[in-house]
């Protein structure tokens, strides 16, 4: 374990040095690649005129909102269609249709639905994440073992207490790796989006400064972007340990 | 006194991909007197599992009945217990609690709950271990949760699936030693299912032989070997005879001197 934390922090100070000392030998042109020490002073300067806190405001809302949203619909509807067989054989086909698509190829007739502002960004964030719940409660529910079920029958359990005491909890871990598949669609799912069709977010301002040549603000966005990410995924896999135990 | 009574019990599944019904138990009649240790021994898919879950009421007969102190059996109840041979426990649940599991579901009240499920986890010897899950307990010791569960709701009943059909040889004679001695302190009626033919000698009061195609009763034997009995009692010329007639009559031949 502790080599293993020297081991990345060796790697990653190799790279940033790398990173610093090419354009200054000019081995690589600034321009295109930028250099750690003009993104910290980019960051600086975008903290202080206060675009930041407004573009993450903004997307951190979008993401918020269709998350959550996915959340409260995605697992009540993943854990019911594990249960009914007729439901499921009902919805399955849609679904993986969904889940096959790209949840950005919907983003035009999200636009179109609901205009160019947050409503159609918690749409896409909303569509991306709650497939992946749906999909691995429902998984979670149909692998419970049968005998499982059995033995609390055995011991007189009513259909509501097989699902409170057996399904649900044997089915956790699954709903678990669902949350942390749909936490990464939905933060690429914000990002993009942004990209794509709107006036401001953090999506917005990456796409913005490309155009401007802007390297050094860009990647103040874009490492903001994948620290949100990495912790999300990070806290959902902690989460995902302590139910799976 | 007859506590189970079999009536002409038949239990089918349904083979859809094979096109009709799979007849597990055809026609079967047996009398288990209240207090008595019967073991069912056959091979597997003679349906004795099937009888088991007949009795439980786990599974709808095609035909007959199971009748319980003379009362048709129409699903689970208090009165009855199962052990399951893949000890079917919780996975989540600590020992304690899935001891406790049994009592939650039929709504025990009246009494601490867990602490009388940590008397059932001291009654089949695993003091020390009430706070290990199962994963990080050994077969012979998932087992003896899976006896404390069944037992902690104190059922007239116990019926009991191969529940040393997962474990190895050594293990399981001491678990089948350890058993009877749990046994022996209230006598409830007990029906144990296994495809071990000492297994079946050792325990059992009454050897109920089955055999496939359809799964059907083919000899009751009485064991007459005294209480308590010990593992030294195999190697006695009776519990070897009990061995030759039950095996010759698995083997579908007729024992010698018969």
């Amino acid at each position: 374990m502790r080599s293993r934390l020297l081991v990345s922090t060796v790697a990653v100070t190799l790279f940033l040095v790398a990173w610093e000392i090419a354009p200054r030998l000019r081995l690589v042109d600034p321009f295109f690649t930028s250099q750690p020490s003009r993104v910290l002073v980019a960051g600086v300067d975008i903290i202080r005129s206060g675009t930041l806190l407004h573009d993450a405001t903004v997307s951190l809302s979008e993401f918020t909102v269709g998350f959550a949203l996915a959340l409260v619909v995605g697992v009540p509807v993943g854990l019911m269609l594990g249960t009914f067989p007729t439901l499921r054989h009902l919805l399955d086909p849609p679904l993986m249709a969904i889940y096959a698509t790209p949840q950005l190829a919907l983003l035009p007739i999200f636009v179109l639905w609901l205009g160019i502002g947050m409503a159609s960004k918690i749409a896409v964030v909303f569509i991306g994440a709650s497939i992946p719940i749906i999909v691995n409660s429902m998984a979670g529910v149909r692998q419970v073992e049968q005998p499982l079920v059995l033995a609390a029958r055995s011991f007189c359990a009513t259909g509501r207490d097989v699902f409170v005491k057996v399904m649900l909890p044997a089915s956790l871990p699954a709903v678990m790796i669902g949350i942390r598949l749909g936490l990464s669609r939905a933060v690429l799912g914000v990002v993009v989006a942004e990209m794509y069709v709107s006036q401001e977010g953090v999506g917005n301002q990456i796409m913005r400064l490309g155009s401007a040549f802007r390297v050094d603000h860009l990647l103040v966005y874009v490492l903001l972007v994948s620290a949100f990410g990495l912790g999300a995924t990070t806290m959902a896999r902690k989460l995902e340990e302590r139910v799976a135990r | 006194m007859v506590h189970i009574r079999i009536d002409g019990l038949t239990v089918a599944y349904d083979k859809p991909l094979a096109g009709g019904a799979f007849v597990a138990v055809s026609n079967l009649n047996l009398d288990v007197p209240r207090g008595t240790f019967v073991t069912i021994v056959g091979p597997s898919g003679c349906g004795k599992s099937s009888v088991l879950l007949a009795i439980a009421g786990l599974t709808k007969p095609a035909a007959g009945r199971v009748l319980v102190n003379d009362r048709p059996v129409s699903g689970p109840g208090r009165d009855r217990a199962m052990v399951f041979q893949e000890f079917a426990l919780m996975p989540w649940r600590t020992v304690v609690e899935n001891v406790r599991f049994g009592l939650e579901l039929q709504r025990w009240t009246g009494e601490d709950l867990t602490e009388r499920a940590h008397r059932y986890v001291r009654l089949v010897g695993l003091q020390g271990f009430e706070h290990y899950r199962p994963h990080q307990l050994s077969g012979g010791m998932r087992q003896r949760v899976g006896i404390a569960r069944a037992l902690a709701v104190n059922p007239e009943i116990l019926l009991l699936d191969e529940p040393f059909g997962a474990l190895d040889a050594q293990t399981r004679e001491s678990m089948g030693d350890e058993l009877l001695k749990i046994w022996e302190q209230d006598k409830k009626t007990a029906l144990f299912v296994t495809h071990s033919i000492d297994e079946a000698i050792f325990l059992g009061d009454t050897v109920v032989i089955m055999s496939t195609g359809p799964g059907r009763i083919v000899e009751t034997i009485p064991i007459d070997l005294a209480r308590p009995r010990t593992i030294d009692m195999m190697d006695t010329a009776a519990f070897v005879e009990y061995r030759r007639r039950i095996r010759h009559q698995l083997n579908g031949e007729v024992p010698a001197h018969a």
